[in-house]
Order: C-alpha cells, then structure tokens, then sequence
C-alpha cells in the first residue's frame, strides 16, 4: 500500500516537472510569436505611412464613416470610389466595428489627421466626442466634409460642407406616405390608436433627427385633422419632440431604443409594441430596426394585416417584406450620391475653391415603384 | 468519488432546482396577470426563441463553470460562427449544410484552442478566454470585410434550415421546434455530465484538481475536453441566434456570455467548480429568458430590464449561499 502510494507520488512528480517544462517552453513560444506579430505590425505600419506620403504627392482624402457593416456604407464606398478615380484622388474609408463605438470612431479620426490628409470625409457618431479630434483636424488645417448624417454643432469653420441626406426631411417624407395609409383607421377608431417609432440609438444624429422628423410631421397631420397626440418611451425622444408628452390621446406615439446595437434585443422591441393591441403602424428608421421588425413580426404575423410596417433604407429582407406587403413602404436615401458628392467636395474644399452643402436627398418606394431606374439604383441587396 | 456523492452541496441541488423553478412559474404567472397578452402561445413562442443562443451556450459553459473555470468567448464566437457561416453561404454560395457543420465546427475549433491554452499552457481560463473573445471578435470582422451578415431567408430554396428551430405551417400555425432541440440537447449533455466517465472526471477535478490529478485521472484531457463542449455548443447556439434574428453584426455577441453565465449560476451550478446542473441550468435560462421577453411587456424600457435581470442573478445566487451557510 505505502509503496503504491509512493510510486503514485513519483509519477505525479515527475508529470509535474514535465508539464512545468512544457509550459515554459510553450510560453517561450507565445513571447516569440508575439514578438512575431508585432514587428508585422509595425511592418505594416510603415507600409500604411508610405502609401500616404506617396498619396500626399497626388492628393489623399480620408472618409471616416459610421461603420462599414451594413450595405449602406458599402453604397456609399462604391460612390466615394468612383469620384476618386474620377478625380485622381487616393481615397482612404473607414468605419468603426459597430454603430456603437464611439470610442474607436473617435481613435479613426485622430489617426487621420495624423497622417495630414488633404481633406477628411467624416460621419459622426457622437459629435461631442469627436470635438477635440475636429479641433486638431482645424488646427492643422484639414477641411472636413460632413457626410451621411454630417457632423452637426461642430465647432464653427469646421467643417466645410455636407453632402448629406436631410435626415429630420426624410422622416417628414417617411409621415407624409405613411398618413393617407392610417389616416381611416384613426378617424374611424372609437379608442385611442398607437404607432410604434423604433430607433437603433438615441445618440446618433441621423437616427434622431429622421424619428424626429417622422415623429413632428405625423404630430402636425394627426392633429390637422382634429385628433389629439401624445408622446411616450424614450426619454430622448420624448423631451426632444414637438409633441405632448403623456399616455393618453387619441394617438399615442411609442418610441423604443434598444440599450445596444444587437438584433435580438431590436427584434424584442419591435415585438413588445407589435404586442400591444392598439398598435396599428411602426415605423422603423433605419436598416437594422426594419430587419427587427419584420423578424419581430414572424411570430405574430400582424404586418400587413393590421398593423402597417413602414422602414428606412433596403437591404434584402426589406425589398422582400415590401414586394409581400409586409412592409407598406420605406424611404431610400442616394448613398452612392453620397459618396460620390462627399469626394467632389473634398478634392474642391482642399484646392481651396469654395464649396457649399449638398442635400443628397431621400425617396418614398413601395412596391409599385421599387423597380423603376429612379428608385432602384439607390437600393441595395 | 463516493464522498463527492454524499457531499451536502451535491443534495441540496435537488432544492436550489425546486426554487428556481417556483420562481420561474411564480414570474411567468406575475407577467401574465400584469399583462393577459403576454400569456399568449406566441409570446411563448417568442420566450423559446429568445431561449435557444443563450440555452446552448448555457449547455456548453456549464461544463467549464465546472471545472471552475470560464469561458467568456462563448458570446463572441457564436457571433463570429454565424457571421462566417452565413457569409459563406451568401457570399460565396456554399450549400447550407455544409454551413450548418462549419457554423458550428467554428465553435469547436475555439473549443480547442481555450483548452490547450488553459489546460496545457497553464493560462487562467479568464484571461485565456478573454484573448479568444478578441480574437473571435476581430476575425470575424476580418473575414466578413467588417459587414454584416444576413442569413437566407425562409422563402429561400436553401431556407430549408430553419425548420429546425420554428416551423410555420400555411395556416400560420408556429412550431417552436427549437425548443425540442434544445431539450433533446439539455437531455443528453445531462446524462454526459452525470453518467459517464468524462462528466463525473470533469465534476471531479472542478472540485479537488490535485486530488483528481493524484487518483491517476488524465486531467488535461478531461479540462480539454470541457472547453470543447463549450467551444462547440456556442457554434450551435451561433446557429441558432443566425435562424432566429438572421442579422449578425461584426464586433457585436460580447455580452450574450453573461446571460449564459447568469443562466447557469441561477440553476444552481456553483461558479467555484466541482457541482454542475443542466436541468438547473435549463431552469435559468428559461427565468432569463422569460425577463427578457416580460420585462417590455410591463412597460420597463431596456436599461430597467437590464437592473431587473441584474437583481434577480443576486437574489437567486445569495439565497443559494445562504442556505447553503445555514446547513453548514
């Protein structure tokens, strides 16, 4: 027994000893290999600073957009592209990992105007966090060309020009299409009615100036026709809207913003206002909210039955939902004319021509005209 | 191993899963009274489909909380099997079951390399993990083109997958087929942590590694082999969150591992190791679940859910402790 005992002893000490050596040897490795990935690192980081001297000679514009992961700034990519080559221009686009991090956005834009491009293209996320990154960017004399949603409040002398879509227009536009749909089942209701305004964030100016938009301009219809509004959910929204705050009108408006950028909490919030019974409409402002309430609703199944879907922007799931009747309709922005405009300003901004601001504007579709050239050249797969 | 049976923590599981499962019934029940549409079939159905990612990661960290370790990827390599997978069958046309393997192969394959970095490199699993939940979230992004991703849709000829978690006849009728998946799953993932050589090793060495070291057991192996079964069932659950919300967006899943997490504490596992419960799990998922779906049915916007969950993981957790001080 004593014996077994010892030899169960020695084994474990030598298996010890052993996988102590192997584990120093293993992180040995591990040094090596970071050390590895870190002279590739620098690698490419010189490579990165070439590539910009070389385009300094030419002429190099940085576009920091809000992200890269929707087929929305790939839109906006192919346009900025094409003014590019037209232009003879080296263009450089990024985005941060998701439309919520601003933190990185914030590292983006600084690392541009350390390399002192010729112009910076910028859509932001949170304008007051990017505040220092534009004052520098002034100081050493980068224009900057708002795009997409701009950069609103900059400091003044900032930026130079925006080529943007009108997004507070665009959600009046989003309203005055959505209205005649709604308008009967209001005044025909002998209870009070509720349309749903889901929203991804409530810090990005885009996403809040088109729900406010929607919101005012389906406040002011509602209310032409002598029916009462009111307002409630988000606390942004809610205190940022024309309309009354509270819980009883005749249309109650119900804003929801999910805590984070996910799916399944956007899909949660378009299923928490499809569950309310007096619901009769949502609208849903941007891509992802709309891919949120159409997978939302397949549970349910209300869209196009009793509630009316209206979204923003395309995207498969979007074109499909309209071509079923899901969805009644959505508003498209020109992406590619975003891009596109975004570059021309840059390259003129920076010769040192003036420039003024271009509404890139915004479109209602709906199943009868998404496939006309009009339309169907600002959506996207 | 006969003293590990009789261990009073080991008996007290059995009450620590009647209460949770009181307490699961009991906020079921107060939703629907403070709500009658929340006690419908399709919110129900609506709970089962919040349940399925985070039921399967539940599964799959339950074998590693074991240990006494963690696996805080589990959140982002279901994000990044999905995002690969559905980009491979949207971008490049690979047939869908070829996806679904490789959906969740992309999970096992993390499983590994958290096992050889914690089991033979000897590096803490939270920090072990940590660095793969980077990993997984960059390339993920990196492959992706940093896009996003959305799965085929149902209407699709390769739509065919998503019958396996919900199946909508013509009549409009919802199958909630998942949720017999994820039982069937939680089933036998039980009998493997309870009746075979490989989970009662696993149970063993999360409660006395040295002791389980020094009876001759190859412990390495069996710690690998639990980082595995973590690893692979957040490549299912990336399939499951993938058939289910469709979208998938780079850089986001960080976080879905604390709602694992939370759902397994809940059941009754204990977060030092040596005790794990997959029905208790199960249990906690389903608590979890059903706040996720109830709390915007009382009229709680997010960030109050977010308190709301928060509370209950405490109170769930200190009456464990509690009781289990008492008996002690």
């Amino acid at each position: 027994m004593k014996k077994n005992v010892w030899g169960v002893l020695i084994t474990a000490a030598m298996m010890a000893s052993l996988t102590a050596g192997c584990a120093s040897n293993s992180s040995t490795n591990e040094v090596k290999t970071t050390a590895a990935a870190d002279s590739k690192t620098k690698e490419a980081g010189t490579e990165a600073a070439t590539e910009a001297a070389k385009g300094k000679e030419d002429m190099t514009v940085y576009m920091v957009a809000k992200g890269f992961q929707s087929q929305y700034w790939q839109a906006v990519y192919k346009g900025a592209q094409k003014a590019a080559g037209e232009l003879g221009v080296h263009l450089e686009f990024q985005g941060p990992d998701s439309e919520s991090d601003i933190a990185q956005q914030v590292q983006m834009m600084n690392n541009a105007v350390q390399m002192k491009p010729a112009a910076i293209g910028l859509a932001a996320l949170d304008v007051s966090a990017l505040n220092d990154s534009i004052k520098s960017s002034q100081d050493a004399k980068i224009p900057i060309i708002g795009f997409d949603s701009g950069v609103p409040d900059a400091p003044k002398g900032a930026v130079v020009a925006n080529a943007a879509t009108d997004n507070y227009k665009a959600g009046e536009v989003a309203a005055e299409n959505t209205y005649p749909l709604i308008k009967d089942l209001i005044a025909k209701s002998s209870k009070s009615v509720r349309i749903g305004v889901l929203n991804q964030d409530a810090t990005s100016e885009s996403i809040i100036s088109r729900g406010l938009g929607f919101i005012d301009k389906i406040t002011e219809l509602i209310k032409a026709d002598g029916k009462t509004v009111c307002i409630t959910g988000n606390d942004k929204f809610v205190t940022d809207a024309k309309t009354d705050k509270g819980n009883s009108a005749d249309v109650i408006l119900d804003v929801a913003v999910p805590s984070k950028v996910e799916a399944s909490l956007m899909t949660t919030d378009a299923q928490t206002i499809l569950n309310k019974e007096d619901t009769i409409c949502i609208f849903a402002s941007n891509q992802k909210t709309g891919e949120g309430l159409i997978t939302g609703d397949e549970n349910l199944g209300r869209l196009g039955k009793d509630v009316i879907g209206v979204a923003f922007d395309s995207g498969t799931m979007i074109k499909d939902a309209i071509k079923s009747g899901k969805l009644a309709g959505a508003v498209t922005q020109a992406p590619v004319e975003i891009g596109y405009q975004t570059v021309k300003l840059a390259v003129a901004a920076a010769k040192g021509e003036s420039v003024a601001d271009v509404d890139t504007g915004s479109q209602w579709y709906n199943k009868d005209n998404m496939d006309s050239s009009e339309i169907s050249q600002n959506l996207y797969d | 191993m006969e003293k590990l049976k009789n261990n009073p923590l080991i008996k007290a599981i059995g009450t620590q899963r009647l209460v949770a499962l009181l307490a699961l019934i009991v906020i079921y029940l107060a939703f629907g009274i403070m709500n009658p549409r929340f006690a419908t079939y399709n919110t129900m159905v609506n709970i089962f489909d919040a349940s399925y990612y985070i039921g399967f990661m539940a599964i799959g960290i339950c074998f590693v909380i074991a240990t006494g370790g963690i696996d805080l990827s589990i959140g982002t390599v279901l994000t990044m099997s999905g995002l690969v997978a559905g980009y491979l069958s949207v971008n490049m046309g690979f047939p869908i079951w070829l996806v679904i393997i490789i959906c969740i192969l992309i999970g096992t394959a993390f499983g590994v390399i958290n096992g050889l970095l914690v089991a033979k490199m000897g590096l803490p699993p939270f920090i072990a993990t940590l660095g793969t939940m980077m990993l997984s979230k960059g390339i993920g992004s990196i492959i992706t083109g940093a896009q996003s991703v959305t799965w085929k849709s149902g209407s699709d000829p390769e739509g065919w997958y998503r019958a396996i978690f919900k199946i909508k006849t013509e009549s409009g009728l919802l199958i909630p087929t998942g949720f017999l998946f994820l039982i069937a799953a939680a089933i036998v993932m039980a009998v493997v942590m309870n009746k075979t050589k490989a989970g009662r090793y696993i149970l063993s060495l999360g409660s006395n590694k040295e002791a389980t070291r020094l009876s001759g057991v190859n412990v390495d192996k069996y710690l690998i082999i639990a980082y595995i079964i973590s690893g692979t069932f957040a490549g299912i659950a990336g399939l499951a969150y993938s058939t289910i919300y469709s979208t998938l967006l780079p850089g986001g899943g960080a976080g879905f591992e604390m709602d694992a997490i939370a759902g397994v504490v809940i059941g009754g596992t204990s977060m030092s190791g040596g005790i794990g419960t997959i029905a208790g799990t199960m249990i906690g998922v389903f608590i979890i679940s059903v706040l996720k779906t109830g709390l915007p049915f009382v009229g709680l916007q997010t960030h109050y859910q977010q308190v709301a969950t928060g509370l209950v993981i405490i109170v769930a957790v200190f009456a464990d402790v509690y009781r289990n001080r008492r008996k002690s």
